[in-house]
């Protein structure tokens, strides 16, 4: 049901590329197909952009602060256009660029496989689907900063499900893992008349996470039977200020609102589609006025549970990834794990006194 | 049941249809009869609802107030509560509106037959449930007896007062009500709609009963049934939530794990008992 640290990199046929080497591969990339990869952003933050130089890919990087999920589900989109005069509507064309997606970690690779869950479930989402056609995704290794807690939700940084390629730095360079066939195709491409040197050992060394939830992550969907009513949620309600930030940066929420926004020319238009938040005070508010859930405690157990119980009971899977946004970029310092590890006192609590 | 016109339907594009009657019923309520583009039939259930899209207002979910033996077209009750209501309001017959759907569960009609079946109906929430009631009285000699139990806040609100004509003349049909503030003209009951419950006689274990409302009924009104010992599995509620995109994406309507949109608006009450949001 869960996943397993044993990502068998083990296994897998492997190359080692210097720098100039994966400067190259990086030219050679942008030949096949749009590419997409982490670059700076101000002082200390990165984004996902299109790569229009190699020498803007960063490497070595914590997390950016927005999650992949913008190419997938852009923050706004247009559903139709219209023109209220004649009642007429058109579609929206979805571009179809090949994209590559170059130095993902393995949280933001699952991420978007929790969405993948979420959009084929029940109505398969046309316009979702019909942008993650392809893609290509190549991976690379990461060293987990304060906030990262990926393990504890049972994704090691060395998982390659999904990816095409895999990027392990090494002294002076990369060594690159062919996950799947359309990664052994690339190599193969760029490989052409070049000598690539697939001799190397390596050893993959854990890597210590600072930030840890008490339980093994198989335990926490049973946790969430019991802590409905737990206080914790009435204790962050006193921090929480609503903002909804933790919606926007989680790689795996997906709520949205749809409004039309008339043009100048008031008869023509657009219905579109935004990111919305089931924190933000609207959220569940219907015409007339009943909001049926006005408190910011009922708003935090429902996001929570989306992710650790409610999705999770039929996709099998937890839909918290572990990246760490939503507490690093909380106005308020609310900390995802604290909040976790203090349902998890209260539930061990409770389990002790049933005993007893 | 078979499902017209919802097969052909991309998620997000509605189907341009025509408003061919209007009737104001109140102050805040109107009655559209609606026609579907190249005469299809909606081929909903009781108690389903489609969503109302006019352009540059958006859409909103609204109930299907007639029965799916009322074809080809379908009526809408719409109150004026937003900006979407508010334009539809001062539509006219001819005007175009887009219509996708219907969606939701709706009532299990079959599973009904040969009950008796108790309506209890409070301020506009009889809108969704006339679905059923003009159903079970098209389809009478399936159902064993009819009880309509309604309720407003005062007599400027009473709705389909043309078919409350006809219910209180029919043998065939039960039907009391009450308003909560009565004017100088009113002559009938007084008080909340649970004040209807404990008069009436019911074979308890052969009734089904149907509660719509506002939020704040529903509590009442399972305890004056729990008090003529009506087991839960007699009742069904249908919940009003915002049902922003009536395909189970949008999450506005959920309920804990339930999207109200999927597998409501019409919930059977032991399973909404055990949502805690719900009620």
């Amino acid at each position: 049901m869960y996943y397993d640290s044993n990502t068998g990199l083990n296994k897998m046929k492997r190359y080692y590329f210097d720098q100039p080497t994966t400067d190259k591969f990086v030219e050679f990339l942008m030949t096949q197909a749009e590419v997409i990869a982490p670059q700076k952003k101000g002082d200390a933050s990165y984004s996902y952009e299109v790569v229009t130089s190699g020498k803007d890919i960063v490497y070595d990087y914590p997390r950016t602060i927005q999650p992949l999920k913008k190419y997938f589900l852009p923050p706004r989109e247009t559903l139709l256009s219209f023109d209220s005069k004649n009642n007429e509507f058109k579609k929206t064309d979805i571009a179809l660029n090949n994209r590559i997606f170059f130095a993902i970690h393995s949280y933001e690779m699952q991420g978007i496989k929790r969405l993948d869950y979420s959009f084929t479930q029940g109505n398969p989402e046309f316009n979702y689907l019909q942008r993650r056609e392809n893609s290509i995704f190549i991976g690379i290794s990461f060293n987990p900063d304060k906030w990262h807690f990926t393990k504890s939700v049972g994704i090691s940084i060395e998982e390659v499900e999904r990816f095409s390629l895999y990027f392990e730095p090494v002294d002076n360079g990369f060594l690159v893992f062919e996950v799947d066939d359309t990664g052994k195709e690339l190599i193969s491409k760029f490989g052409n008349g070049l000598s690539l040197d697939a001799s190397m050992d390596f050893e993959v060394r854990e890597k210590e996470f600072k930030t840890k939830i008490k339980y093994h992550y198989n335990r926490l969907p049973q946790v969430f039977e019991h802590v409905y009513n737990s206080k914790v949620w009435s204790d962050i309600a006193q921090k929480c200020v609503g903002c909804g930030t933790c919606n926007l940066l989680c790689p795996t929420c997906y709520c949205f609102d749809v409004r039309d926004e008339v043009e100048l020319e008031i008869s023509k238009g657009k219905r579109e589609r935004f990111w919305d938040g089931c924190m933000l005070n609207e959220f569940a508010e219907v015409a007339g006025g009943e909001n049926f859930r006005e408190k910011l405690s009922s708003r935090t157990r429902h996001r929570l549970h989306r992710k650790f119980k409610y999705i999770t009971d039929h996709s099998g899977e937890l839909h918290c990834v572990g990246c760490g946004r939503c507490t690093k970029y909380c106005p308020a310092n609310i900390s995802i794990v604290e909040i976790i590890n203090n349902l998890i006192e209260e539930y061990s609590d409770h389990q002790k006194e049933q005993i007893i | 049941m078979e499902n017209t016109a919802i097969e052909k339907q991309d998620l997000y594009y509605p189907m341009m249809s025509e408003i061919v009657k209007v009737e104001t019923l109140t102050n805040l309520e109107k009655r559209f009869e609606i026609a579907l583009p190249d005469n299809q039939i909606l081929g909903h259930l009781p108690g389903q609802f489609v969503e109302v899209s006019i352009f540059g207002y958006g859409e909103a979910p609204i109930s299907i107030c007639s029965s799916p033996t009322k074809m080809p077209n379908f009526d809408l009750t719409v109150r004026n509560a937003g900006k979407l209501t508010d334009k539809m309001h001062s539509m006219k017959e001819g005007s175009k509106i887009g219509i996708r759907g219907p969606y939701g569960n709706g009532f299990d009609v079959t599973k009904f037959e040969g009950k008796d079946i108790l309506f209890v109906c409070g301020g506009i929430g009889l809108a969704p449930l006339k679905s059923l009631i003009d159903y079970t009285i098209a389809k009478r000699q399936k159902y064993g007896r009819i009880i309509i139990l309604y309720g407003t806040k005062n007599p400027s609100e009473i709705l389909f007062k043309e078919d409350i004509k006809m219910w209180q003349g029919s043998k065939e049909i039960e039907f009391h009500m009450t308003v909560d503030k009565p004017d100088e003209y009113w002559k009938g009951n007084t008080g909340v709609i649970t004040t209807l419950i404990p008069p009436i006689d019911l074979d308890i274990s052969n009734t089904i009963a149907t509660v719509v409302g506002p939020p704040i009924m529903y509590k009442f009104v399972i305890m004056s049934l729990k008090g003529k010992r009506m087991p839960d599995e007699n009742i069904y509620l249908s919940l009003e939530r915002r049902m922003k995109c009536g395909v189970g994406k949008c999450g506005h309507c959920q309920i804990n794990d339930t999207y109200v949109c999927q597998d409501g608006p019409v919930f059977h009450y032991p399973h909404a008992k055990q949502l805690e949001e719900a009620i």
